[in-house]
């Protein structure tokens, strides 16, 4: 009975390793998460601490709301005037305009310095004034002090091999210029400041380059010794004119940090997301696990009960083990995290997103969040079981019999159907319905719910499905689909985990093709474009307006018609728009203008989808209220109504003009070129890429190159997602493992017994390797199933924004579906092993 | 190899035999014989039983003899064959293809039905079991009506006698027995040991059987006894009472 004991326990250390790994992988991610966030968050509070230090206060236009798009500052400009003014002040030790704006730097050969992953590209004025510099310091070379004179940051000077003394031309809104580089310049320590490129002008250029003469942004003002950023900023205020403020240079440093704090937060959202179906998928093994732990102990449990021990007390004895597993395993997830932070900055960095560095920042919240997370998660997966064990009664325990083949109930089929009926019914109620997009949210979540519930059902019909061509295996083939359906409910859960890795892979899949697939359509069937005008970097902000008038001026080119597009407040609420050339829309864009004409917009008009209008009740005529961050109100009126949504998919479309004189300067964001009758595209598109030769912040694609280059991010984005889906199936697996294991140490001598009637070492191992299979695919077909009904699902909710085509990627989901199978095969690797070794006299010795 | 015939035929061929076969536990001057140079003959077409106090080296002789252990020193013959020098494959092999086994308890594979367990060795092999055969075992055994039973739905004697129909199928050079009927009422182990008796007597089967229950021993042909690894001595068609006594003498 000794070598039993300990046979179990052996048994049981690996289950012990298995669960701990499962629960501690998903906590990892977690503590990653939140040690990432930190860390990234105090290396921008730094960066940005250090770029404003020495600034005491700044004065500037009054924004009616804060700007939306990270650091740079979207207000109207200030009256340089005003710079007299404030050197009156008492207490005032220098005061300097400050001028930022876009500038795309272009290396020896022209070509434009382009950054990852969309990273602003900027110019500023360098302060003459060392202290209003902040920590931006020359790293060589002298500062920008003459008209053709440009400072760039060192990042950018070493990857390009821009030399000191040597010309480069940079791109603006305005016409490209040249200039001498004559310093290269370092933020605190750091060669770039977080993935950006800079280049620096002196003051009277930048007004000239980046904004308008005569006018600054901002004023930045440092203050005497003795008088401080609170009182300096109180003393401006009382000077400056009408609709400006003086704010300290410490709440700019808090904004512009608040600012990026506020794109890291999403950023963290996102990776919470992945951790916390990490975890959920971890909850299913932790379930399994206890299920087993308790089938194991039911004699135990029941001698227990029998001798006087209390349901209680039972449950509180398998609670504690929950606490110490869960708090052990989150302990070494937490340890984990930080290689996990270590490896995601690695990853960030790879894809180009370089971060400031620091030191990785394990806050106290970040330890105890971890811990409770991943203790909450381990008691409540084990509470089910714990409890259910303490319900059997003792004499039933205490009788001999095989563990577990329970059939799965009436009652689990009736309520998993119902559930799912229920989900179904939100979700087409939400898509044909017209019921709210929430019902479509819960409708989802209960699909998903309801098929978990239900699983156990539809093991036995997938396994016998599955095994259809394993019976060409044989016997060993025909045992492993027996020895799955033997337990559905331990097969289902633990194919359950697999499923939803599955299930969330598969429906993004669908999703994206579906979106990438739409998106073909939307070019051809939304656009009578022949090329397309495209800014060089995949998501670069635009290019400058002269990319246009280059384009027009080519043989064989009939229209180009450009666009833009912004954010704003219209009609109360923070929304996105369009910005078009009112010539030329209609005639280049398929927009299903129903009412009025694109051609009316004007000064003031501005044309809304037809699902807004009939929202809102607007007519031609209405009055549409608009607030933009640098001209403050508008009253815009309806001109036109468009049904066309796929190209343009903003609901609120207004002119190019108009974006110019409501939001200042813009670049252009893309633009739609037509030909003239009888000319070759080819030819026409070579003639214009070479027009675009002194134009290197744009390119000319045709149809497929631009729908390839516009869709690119979908398949970046669909591989990010992906990967991080990839540590789900790894729990997953795991957990396939961890049943395995178990399943082989309780038929130990089932195994004996074929090992003893001639099975050999090498069926045996195949046996387990097919159940594995069986289990991998059972949870790789529903969670395709699910994700393709989902990823169907989402498209259809998404078709008012555009998502026509349905696409589903065939070939994509079958080798996901393959690949779950050469995991199954992997994963039961060592439970074959730990089978094949099975001891031929221990199964027929009666001990 | 196996004979079959209506006629019962004393064979001097030996199915299988051991010869200076010994096994120790442990090692050294720790090391315990289990068995210790045991020389021993089965004779083809006989029923033998193997019998001895607990401790005897009986179930380990069987084991050895069936290829499912490997003796310390000393050589085992299945026919003609030195099985000791197999690798596990071909060990693995000899059992599924010329060997029937009926253990104590756990014969049936609890997912499998009383059919499918009669016919696993053959299916193991992936040949296709031989119908009229196996009918003809299954009607002999009683079992015909409970096929599609699983074991869980078989009584105690309904289940060795699936296990000794399975032993019986694969038309095996020889059928070993350990301690068939240990766990069942004398009832059912009488028909059990009938139907044994029966496959030697009407089939010309071979069949070695380990027991220490001397009214099982009084349907072999031939009764071996052990004691501490020795073979002390052998009866031949013995009565339960002849057993019993000798037993007693061996002080058991």
């Amino acid at each position: 009975m000794l070598t039993a004991t300990l046979r179990a326990m052996i048994a049981h250390k690996l289950r012990l390793v298995l669960t701990t790994a499962s629960i501690a992988l998903g906590v990892a991610f977690l503590a990653g998460t939140l040690v990432l966030t930190d860390t990234m968050g105090l290396a921008f509070e730094q960066l940005f601490g250090k770029v404003s230090a020495g600034t005491d206060a700044v004065v500037r236009t009054h924004a009616p709301y804060t700007a939306t798009d990270g650091v740079s500052t979207s207000r109207a400009p200030i009256p340089a005037a005003v710079l007299t003014d404030i050197d009156q002040v008492d207490g005032v030790r220098h005061a300097e305009g400050s001028v930022t704006g876009y500038a795309l730097l272009t290396d020896n050969d022209g070509s434009a310095v382009l950054t990852n992953g969309g990273a602003p590209t900027m110019g500023y004025n360098m302060p003459a004034d060392e202290d209003l510099r902040g920590d931006v310091d020359l790293l060589s070379g002298t500062a920008p002090d003459a008209p053709n004179e440009v400072a760039i940051d060192a990042t950018s000077a070493e990857d390009h091999d821009i030399a000191i003394g040597s010309t480069i031309k940079v791109l603006f809104q305005g016409p490209t210029r040249e200039f001498t580089v004559v310093g290269t310049v370092g933020f605190g320590g750091e060669k770039n400041l977080g993935g950006t490129t800079s280049a620096y002008f002196d003051t009277k250029t930048a007004q000239k380059v980046l904004g308008t003469p005569g006018y600054f942004d901002t004023i930045g003002v440092s203050a005497v010794d003795g008088v401080s950023q609170a009182e300096l900023a109180k003393r401006l205020s009382a000077v400056v004119p009408q609709g400006d403020e003086a704010v300290t240079g410490e709440t700019v440093a808090q904004e512009n940090s608040d600012a990026v704090q506020k794109d890291l937060k999403i950023v963290g959202i996102l990776f919470m997301i992945f951790a916390g179906i990490a975890l959920f998928v971890g909850s299913f093994i932790i379930w399994n696990t206890f299920t087993m732990i308790v089938t194991q102990r039911s004699r135990e449990i029941a001698l227990l009960r029998a001798i006087g021990g209390t349901r209680r007390q039972v449950l509180r004895s398998l609670m504690i083990e929950a606490v110490m597993l869960g708090v052990a395993a989150s302990a070494i997830g937490v340890v984990l995290g930080m290689g996990v932070a270590k490896a995601l900055t690695t990853l960030m960095d790879l894809v180009g997103f370089t971060l400031p560095s620091t030191s990785l920042q394990l806050e106290p919240r970040t330890i105890w969040v971890s811990l409770l997370v991943g203790t909450l998660v381990t008691v409540v997966a084990a509470l089910v079981p714990a409890r259910r064990a303490t319900k059997v009664l003792p004499v039933e325990a205490l009788r001999e019999s095989t563990p577990g083949a329970e059939k799965p109930s009436k009652r689990r089929a009736v309520i998993g159907l119902a559930i799912i009926g229920a989900g179904a019914a939100g979700i087409l109620a939400a898509l044909y319905g017209g019921a709210d997009m929430r019902i479509f949210g819960v409708g989802l979540l209960a699909l998903i719910v309801g098929v978990m519930v239900a699983l156990p059902l539809a093991v036995r019909p997938l396994a016998a499905l599955i095994a259809t061509p394993l019976k060409l295996r044989g016997l060993p083939g025909e045992l492993a689909k027996q020895n799955a359906l033997r337990n559905p409910r331990r097969t289902s859960s633990t194919a359950a985990a697999l499923m939803i890795g599955l299930t969330l892979v598969v429906s993004m899949g669908v999703f994206a093709s579906s979106l990438k697939a739409s998106f073909g359509d939307v070019i051809s069937d939304q656009t009578n474009a022949d090329l397309f005008l495209s800014s060089s970097s995949a998501q670069g902000p635009g290019f400058s307006p002269s990319v246009i008038a280059a384009a027009k001026g080519v043989d064989g080119v009939d229209k180009v018609s450009a666009g833009g597009w912004g954010q704003a407040h219209f009609n109360g609420g923070n929304t996105s728009y369009s910005a078009v050339d009112p010539a030329t829309a209609e005639e280049v864009m398929n927009l299903e203008v129903s009412q009025g004409s694109v051609a009316d917009l004007g000064k003031d008009g501005v044309m809304v989808s037809r699902s807004t209008a009939t929202a809102e009740g607007w007519k031609l005529g209405s009055v549409v209220p608009a607030e933009f961050a640098v001209s403050g109100k508008h009253r815009l009126h309806v001109v036109a109504i468009y049904d066309g949504k796929g190209w343009i998919s903003d609901n609120y479309v207004i002119s190019l003009a108009e974006q110019n004189a409501f939001a200042g300067p813009q670049l252009v964001a893309s633009g739609l070129v037509t030909l003239v009758a009888g000319a070759d595209k080819a030819a026409v598109q070579q003639a214009i890429s070479a027009a675009l030769a002194d134009h290197p912040d744009a390119k000319v694609l045709d149809q497929k190159g631009f729908e390839k280059e516009a869709s690119g991010f979908i398949g970046q984005l669909l591989t990010f997602v992906t990967v991080m889906l990839l540590l789900a199936v790894l729990i997953a697996l795991l957990g396939i493992v961890n049943t395995l294991a178990l399943s082989v140490f309780e038929r130990t001598r089932e195994l004996g017994l074929l090992r003893a009637v001639g099975m050999t070492r090498a069926q045996v191992r195949a046996m387990v390797r097919w159940e594995s299979v069986v289990i991998s695919l059972i949870g790789a077909l529903s969670g395709a199933a699910l994700g393709i009904g989902i990823g169907l699902a989402l498209s259809q909710a998404l078709k008012d924004e555009g998502i026509k085509a349905i696409a589903i990627p065939a070939p994509q989901i079958a080798l996901y579906v393959a690949l779950a199978a050469v995991a199954g095969i992997l994963a039961a690797v060592g439970p074959a092993r730990s089978a094949a070794k099975v001891d031929v006299l221990r199964a027929v010795v009666t001990d | 190899m196996s004979v079959i015939t209506n006629t019962p035929q004393i064979s001097t061929a030996s199915a299988a035999r051991a010869e200076g076969l010994s096994k120790f536990y442990g090692t050294g001057d720790a090391a315990i014989p289990a068995l210790d140079n045991v020389t021993v003959a089965l004779a083809e077409g006989q029923f033998t039983a193997i019998m001895g106090p607990s401790g005897s080296g009986k179930s380990t002789l069987l084991h050895m003899l069936a290829g499912l252990d490997r003796p310390s020193s000393g050589e085992v013959y299945l026919g003609d064959t030195e099985i000791t020098s197999l690798g596990d494959k071909a060990l693995t092999l000899l059992r599924r293809d010329r060997i029937g086994f009926i253990f104590q308890s756990f014969n049936l594979l609890p997912t499998m039905t009383a059919a499918e367990n009669i016919v696993l060795p053959i299916r193991i092999a992936g040949r296709k079991p031989d119908d009229h055969w196996v009918a003809s075992i299954v009607e002999t055994v009683g079992l015909t009506g409970r096929l599609s039973h699983r074991p869980s739905e078989l009584s105690g004697g309904q289940q060795q006698r699936v296990a000794a129909a399975r032993a019986l199928a694969s038309k095996p050079q020889i059928v070993f027995a350990d301690e068939p009927t240990g766990a069942l009422d004398s009832k059912s182990g009488a028909e059990l040991l009938g139907f044994l008796r029966k496959a030697v007597t009407e089939l010309g089967q071979t069949v070695v059987m380990v027991t220490h229950d001397p009214t099982a021993a009084s349907y072999a042909d031939r009764v071996i006894f052990l004691a501490d690894g020795h073979v002390v001595d052998e009866m031949h068609a013995a009565s339960a009472d002849e057993v019993l006594d000798y037993m007693k003498h061996l002080g058991a």
